[in-house]
């Protein structure tokens, strides 16, 4: 199946009073109709960025000086959105991609009730008698399981955080778009709500089938929602393949990381290993793989050059030389036959 | 001062407030009315031309300064000590106090401050520096109470006073060595402000003949100048002119430097 | 598993019952504060007119006593008529029949022409400089917003910079000084405008109407004045209208707005400019009262006959009912400004309506 959405090479600048900072450095993926695929990442390793990039809603402090963001149209065309113009490119927006933000605090125009937002976003792209807008305001409520009668004339300020970020979710579902990305959707939200939102979005993408992208730290979620999981440092992916592939066969060492960072559940609690260290500065990355300094497993040759993405599996890659034996207990160092 | 224009500012507004401080000990106090000098224009004798009764305008200027920013001074520091100690102790202490001090800055903000000065005017001779400082003051507190409140209540959760307040060195303490310090700049530049205000609202009452007029400050100049009909001839155009531009170039001063202390301040406004 | 996922919404029909009385408490209270201030303003006022020495209405009572032989009961009583109280009764007598005289709209009588009421002479003047006034605050506002906003959009450029230069040049020439600059300047010295015909509210022989030469008539004369208001009030409007936008241009629901792909015009309207609007309201009254009291100044060089020329009339003229029912009805006037601005703000931003409720978390 050909991709929705394929990104090669992209890079993303910001200006800053010190110079400029590249929060991404050359990210290239694909992802199909339909699948889902998680960023996850520690705070500024860029996949935030990432995500903005793609709908170009990047701050006028940053500039994207390379790479191309291929997206195929409903109508079978491949177009370059960096390419776009404005006009086209505000009709896109929304329309075949949605965005739902990070922190949905803030996203809602305090000063107009939910009903006139919705209204906006639908009659920026189509007309449509007033009538049908209500009805298909009513109907994206439903599906992220709000009672419209409650929710549609209501000010923001008086929602509460989940019902806010489920109003954000449906909006970005008004006009069917064939790609949504979401950026930490249960971050700041309490756990029955985060259970809330993930039942919400995976019954949703049965439904619907749109592709979605969404950018997180939180592990597990990704091990719930995603079909496709990338883990992104220093501006970068470092590893990319399915689910399984990376949770129970992780070949980079950060990703390794990561994981083993992560308790479980249930069972004897294990030796928490947690990675030393933190993320380099972006202003100055080292020579060489920008993880080296935090790897248990790095070498001489990790030091000459940053190593690109290589095969390690059927659709597995990593950026690592040196990468970790698909065989994860032995390196927690548990004893292999305690199944 | 960061900015080139803020610092410029400043150093114009201090050079005009030395000069009208400090100028009159070099000139005469007491110029003689001469008939046959009526409004010359400006010479080498005469370096802004002289007025109604021949006398030479530019000494008018620098001695008609020093009444005016006297004054206005005294108001400065009269207002900020009430919005200070108010202000500060509103904040902190909160509760009706702070409910009272509110209200009463809401009720002083609504009255006309020019129009009770008319009255007050009216009924009294308003020569007297200190009764005119202290009625000018009285108005002008409620800005910089508000400010001064504002800035308490947020620096009231800051670390340092909270570290202060757990050692229990009491209110005043805490107030005069933990918070003032902080806010010093903020309350110089409302000091300023307030002055600057202060003397525009006091040349105006000379202006229009409010006050009684005892010597020759700058209002007393610009009434001269209206009610003999200076505005209508050239030659006594500087009549009018200098005391209008010195009040303009001292305000235009004071707000470029008020302005780039707000972009410091307030750091969103900074160009990136 | 429906039930646990709705969480409680305050539905809107219950919200509004609870949200009316608090929102009713809000204005009630500031009813209560705006009468209150025109109380204690009224109570000084007979103070300052009656209780301290050397007050006006014993002078006038000495004067009537010793220039013209009147006794003092009639001097009294002539002294009740004109200044709405009578001073031969006891104080607290005297304090309640003023008080309840200014319910009724007594003012007293003007002492230079007994006979007409304080309150039809104020009301002669008074519609002019509310004319002048409040055209020049509402163009100031008005334009020096949309400015403010459109140098926010263009931060950095020469737009931005230049407006803001002129701004701060403008507000700081105090207003009497920028009107007199003009007189002199562009009336005497260049003579483009005719001052001399430009004197006044309106052209002598002209009978006030309503029609339109009469209203033109009146904008003629009044352009002068609301020049002045206009320069030297937008600086201030540019600035904060500027700070606030900016400030909204960084809000989350921006970015959102531009993400939904809204148009930017809409963005601009709805989205930005109603929430950077939002600061604007408050500070509205507030140059209303300073406008006002700078209209004594501005109205005197121009010689147009408001509420300010008056003032300084009766000031000159030691006209001393007039005094205090100008005073009483500008305090008035600014204090319902303040009322009518701080209610205006309760309607246009949702979150002070509801704000005891605090939203449904």
């Amino acid at each position: 199946m050909e991709p929705i959405l394929s990104v090669r090479d992209l890079a993303v600048e910001y200006r800053t009073a010190a110079g400029p900072v590249r929060a991404v450095r050359g990210v290239s993926f694909d992802v199909h109709p339909g699948e889902s695929l998680a960023l996850i990442g520690e705070s500024g390793c860029g996949k935030t960025t990432l995500g903005l990039a793609l709908l170009r809603l990047l701050p006028a402090l940053a500039t994207i000086p390379s790479g191309e963001v291929l997206y195929r149209r409903r109508d079978g065309r491949v177009v370059d959105l960096l390419k776009l113009g404005r006009e086209e490119l505000r009709r896109f927006r929304w329309s075949d991609a949605a965005m739902v933000f990070q922190g949905s605090m803030n996203s809602l125009n305090p000063l107009l009730p939910v009903r006139d937002q919705m209204r906006d976003t639908v009659l920026a792209h189509r007309r449509m008698p007033a009538g049908d807008v209500r009805h298909l305001a009513e109907d994206v409520l439903r599906k992220v399981r709000l009672d419209p009668a409650r929710v549609l004339p209501a000010y923001p300020h008086e929602l509460s955080g989940g019902m806010k970020q489920r109003v954000l979710i449906a909006m970005s579902l008004l006009l069917d778009p064939q790609v949504l990305v979401l950026d930490e959707p249960t971050t700041a939200l309490d756990i029955l709500t985060q259970r809330a939102i993930v039942d919400v979005l995976r019954e949703l993408r049965e439904r619907l089938g749109f592709a979605m992208i969404f950018v997180s730290h939180d592990l597990p979620l990704a091990a719930e929602l995603a079909d496709r999981v990338a883990t992104m440092y220093a501006g970068r992916i470092i590893e990319l393949g399915g689910v399984r592939d990376i949770f129970y066969r992780p070949r980079h060492p950060y990703t390794v990381g990561l994981l083993d960072a992560v308790p479980p559940i249930a069972g004897d609690l294990p030796v928490l290993v947690s990675i030393p260290g933190g993320p380099p500065s972006l202003l100055n990355l080292p020579a060489g793989c920008p993880f080296r300094s935090r790897c248990g497993h790095a070498q001489d040759d990790c030091a000459a050059a940053e190593p690109g993405l290589q095969r390690v599996g059927v659709v597995h890659t990593a950026a690592c030389y040196h990468t970790v034996p698909a065989d994860r207990r032995a390196i927690r160092g548990e004893d292999v036959t305690s199944a | 001062m960061r900015s080139k224009a803020g610092f410029a500012g400043f150093l114009v507004f201090a050079a005009l407030v030395l000069l009208a401080v400090v100028g009159p000990l070099f000139t005469p106090s007491h110029l003689p009315t001469d008939l046959n000098a009526v409004y010359l224009p400006p010479s080498g004798s005469h370096l802004l031309g002289t007025d109604s009764e021949g006398r030479d305008i530019a000494v008018q200027m620098i001695n008609g300064g020093r009444p005016v920013i006297l004054v206005g001074v005294l108001a400065g520091a009269i207002s900020t000590l009430i919005a200070i100690v108010f202000g500060s102790l509103g904040a902190y202490l909160g509760g009706w106090v702070d409910s009272a001090i509110v209200s009463a800055t809401d009720i002083v903000l609504t009255v006309p401050q020019i129009v009770l000065l008319a009255v007050l005017a009216s009924l009294y001779t308003l020569d007297n520096p200190w009764v005119l400082a202290v009625i000018l003051g009285a108005f002008a507190w409620p800005y910089l109470l508000r400010s001064v409140r504002a800035q308490v209540l947020s620096l009231k959760e800051r670390e340092y006073v909270e570290a202060a307040r757990l050692l229990d060195l009491g209110t005043p303490h805490v107030l005069f060595r933990e918070i003032l310090p902080n806010m010093a700049t903020f309350i110089m530049m409302n000091f300023v402000v307030t002055m600057t205000n202060a003397i525009y609202a006091l040349v105006g009452l000379y202006f229009l003949g409010l006050a009684p007029i005892v010597d020759d400050n700058w209002g007393a100049m610009l009434n001269k100048a209206w009610t003999r009909g200076a505005v209508f001839y050239s030659d006594s155009l500087f009549y009018v002119l200098a005391p209008v531009l010195a009040i303009s170039v001292l305000q235009l001063s004071l707000v470029t430097m008020t302005r780039s202390f707000e972009e410091i301040l307030n750091p969103r406004l900074r160009q990136s | 598993m429906d039930a646990t996922l709705t969480e409680p919404v305050i539905r809107p029909a219950r919200l509004r019952r609870i949200i009316g009385p608090i929102y009713r408490a809000y204005a009630t209270r500031r009813v209560l504060k705006a009468i209150l201030t025109v109380y204690l303003v009224a109570t000084g006022t007979f103070f300052l007119v009656r209780l301290l020495p050397g007050n006006p209405v014993e002078v006038y009572i000495n004067t009537q006593m010793s220039e013209y032989g009147v006794s003092y009961a009639d001097a009294a009583s002539q002294a009740a008529g004109l200044f709405s109280f009578n001073p031969d009764r006891p104080l607290p007598e005297q304090y309640w029949e003023y008080l309840t005289g200014l319910v009724r709209g007594d003012l007293g009588q003007s002492l230079l022409s007994p006979g007409t009421s304080v309150l039809h002479i104020v009301f002669e003047y008074l519609p002019w400089t509310v004319f002048s006034v409040g055209l020049g605050v509402l163009l100031s506002c008005g334009l020096g917003s949309l400015l403010g906003m459109l140098m926010a959009y263009r931060r950095g450029g020469w737009l931005d910079h230049g407006l803001s230069m002129l701004g701060s040049f403008l507000h700081s020439i105090p207003n009497y000084l920028l009107a007199m600059l003009i007189v002199v300047f562009f009336g005497v010295q260049l003579d483009l405008l005719p001052i001399a015909e430009m004197r006044g509210a309106y052209s002598p022989g002209v009978t006030p109407e309503l029609s339109l030469d009469f209203l033109s008539d009146a904008m003629y004369h009044a352009s002068l004045p609301i020049t002045v208001y206009v320069l030297t009030t937008i600086g201030g409007w540019m600035l904060v209208m500027k700070s606030s936008t900016v400030e909204t241009l960084g809000e989350d629901y921006v970015t959102v707005a531009r993400a939904r792909g809204l148009r930017d015009r809409r963005i601009a309207a709805q989205y930005v400019g109603r929430n950077a609007l939002l600061p604007v309201f408050p500070q509205l009254a507030i140059t209303l009262g300073f406008v006002v009291g700078g209209s004594i100044l501005v109205e005197q060089v121009f010689q147009y006959q408001g509420i300010g020329f008056l003032l300084l009339q009766s000031v000159q003229r030691r006209d001393y009912p007039v005094l205090q029912g100008i005073l009483l009805v500008l305090t008035i006037a600014v204090v319902a400004a303040n009322l009518i601005a701080d209610l205006l703000y309760g309607r246009l931003d949702p979150r002070v309506r509801g704000a005891a409720e605090g939203g449904a978390r």
